[in-house]
């Protein structure tokens, strides 16, 4: 179990069949999530009190840093408000990228590289 | 892709041999360790800004296509291997030492470097930045690291005259980086070194290496030298006062000034004695004055550096240099013959070390020409003393390089020296 947490994604997106019928399905859900309707993006549901996300935050560009508090700060007001934003102001599904999840695997992979080496016996041949 | 051998010279140390572009040179006498030094023409003087090819030594070693910067560390560290990279006006240099038999994980570690360098931008923030700010704050607060930054700058201004330590002023971001990396690391500006190990075992690894690898084509272009001088003074505290005086010329290195410098060196040849140099019978206590010869492909710098804890014994010495300097055109018959036997020795007693062959085998490998020290140790012989006389008048008779670094106030100014 790591941060991003369980996924049967790589699993479905191996069979074509599969893939062909879910993702419709996937689409759906993310929609009616809901979340697109306070502005936000996917990842900015992610669960960021770990280290692995903490240190992923540190590799966002400043833009993209800028951009997140931003959404942070409508999506308050939308809270304060009980209220989601007007249709126009939706987040787009085509711009609703994964874009923290990447820099989330390299860390992990790291941090896995990093414990291979503190572990490893090695042996002179 | 031939490799072609150069004429074997005779009772010559290392040979160079081109093999596609990539020069390589190896010296092998029976070490147990191997040094490889992979040589860019990357170094400051063909930087597209300021500090660029500064951060670009500090990327050595970080992530690339094959390990990550960590693996990079673990596994040399479990081979007993040493990573260094440095910087000079003309060279970007990454050096490993390790034991024989170990030669191709380094040769593949360095090369992988020059060829699939990841240039991660948090390496580049949380790694790179702050070892380049650490390195500019050192050299800066050193007076004679500094004074020899600022005579580069007066002295030749472009290409040479670039700083080897990126300023705080001069912003450099990733991609100045890469743009910089991409152009200076293509095969005709890479030369590979080795001490100890064999020339024909080296090309092969070098080959396997770099052969089949995306290795760019485009030369990095540099305007030829040229020597202007000026003069500067810099107000400064809590370092000895600084005062440095040269002269340059453009053109090939001149085995006078290696002459030169020898004969005003007040480093004794014995210990414990003041030596025979004409500068260390009259500075006062407590000051010190060096030669500092800087010969680079078409240019060269040479220069006497004084140093002392106050400014009026700073003065005094730099009288007495710039004296001894000008009265050495008339230098002849034995005074001659000492001088030019300590620059003999000089030359060939550096190689002694893996440092001074390095050194000795960089200047000439990417000029193809003749590796050996009986060619250097022939030419210093050949200057006689009217050749001598000739080259020194002519150096000194061009615009001087003037820094001084301290109390400026009482540090002299050029007219006061007669420069």
């Amino acid at each position: 179990m790591n941060v991003l947490g369980p996924s049967l994604a790589p699993y479905i997106r191996s069979s074509r069949t599969l893939k062909k019928y879910v993702t419709p399905v996937a689409h759906w859900y993310a929609d009616l999530m809901g979340y697109r309707k306070m502005g936000l993006k996917y990842d900015d549901l992610q669960v960021e009190e770990n280290p692995q996300v903490q240190r992923a935050l540190g590799r966002l560009t400043p833009r993209e840093t800028y951009e997140r508090s931003y959404r942070f700060k409508i999506a308050s007001n939308c809270d304060l408000h009980h209220k989601p934003l007007p249709k126009e102001q939706w987040s787009k599904p085509e711009d609703d990228k994964r874009y923290l999840q990447p820099h989330i695997l390299n860390i992990i992979k790291e941090e896995e590289e990093r414990f291979t080496w503190d572990a490893m016996t090695v042996q002179r041949k | 892709m031939l490799a072609r051998r150069a004429s074997a010279f005779a009772r010559s140390f290392a040979t160079v041999v081109d093999n596609a572009g990539v020069k390589v040179a190896a010296i092998d006498n029976g070490q147990p360790t191997t040094a490889v030094t992979f040589l860019v023409k990357a170094g400051s003087r063909y930087e597209p800004k300021p500090g660029v090819a500064h951060t670009l030594k500090n990327f050595a070693f970080k992530s690339t296509g094959k390990r990550s910067a960590l693996g990079t560390v673990r596994e040399s560290e479990l081979y007993g291997g040493v990573l260094s990279a440095s910087l000079s006006r003309e060279y970007l240099a990454l050096t490993s030492e390790f034991l024989r038999g170990d030669e191709s994980f380094f040769v593949d570690l360095m090369s992988s470097f020059l060829t699939s360098s990841k240039f991660q931008r948090h390496e580049f923030q949380e790694y790179v930045l702050p070892v380049v700010e650490a390195e500019s704050t050192a050299a800066s607060q050193n007076p004679a690291t500094r004074a020899l930054e600022l005579a580069h700058s007066l002295a030749f201004r472009s290409g040479l005259g670039s700083s080897l330590f990126a300023s705080p002023h001069s912003h450099v971001s990733l991609d100045d980086v890469k743009e910089f990396a991409a152009r200076a690391f293509s095969k005709g500006n890479i030369a590979v070194l080795g001490t100890g190990i064999d020339s024909a075992a080296l090309t092969q690894l070098v080959e396997k290496a770099l052969g089949g690898a995306s290795v760019g084509n485009v030369a990095v272009e540099s305007k030829p030298s040229t020597y202007f001088g000026g003069e500067t003074r810099l107000e400064s505290h809590g370092g000895p006062e600084t005062v440095f005086i040269g002269f340059g010329a453009a053109g090939p290195a001149d085995p006078a000034l290696a002459i030169l410098s020898a004969h005003l060196s007040p480093q004794p040849s014995v210990k414990w004695s003041q030596g025979l140099s004409p500068i260390s019978a009259a500075i006062p206590q407590g000051t010190s004055v060096q030669p500092v010869l800087m010969p680079y492909s078409d240019a060269t710098l040479f220069g006497l550096l004084v140093q002392g804890s106050s400014p009026e014994g700073v003065k005094e010495a730099a009288k007495v240099a710039t004296n001894a300097l000008k009265e050495s055109t008339g230098l002849n018959g034995d005074a001659l013959k000492t001088a030019v036997a300590k620059a003999k020795f000089a030359a060939a007693s550096s190689l002694d070390g893996r440092d001074g062959i390095l050194g000795a085998l960089s200047t000439k490998v990417f000029a193809n020409s003749d590796a050996s020290i009986e060619a250097t140790l022939a030419s210093i012989d050949k200057v006689d003393a009217a050749a001598f006389s000739k080259s020194v008048a002519a150096i000194t008779k061009s615009k001087p390089t003037f820094v001084a670094i301290g109390s400026v106030q009482t540090l002299p100014f050029t007219d006061e020296l007669g420069l």
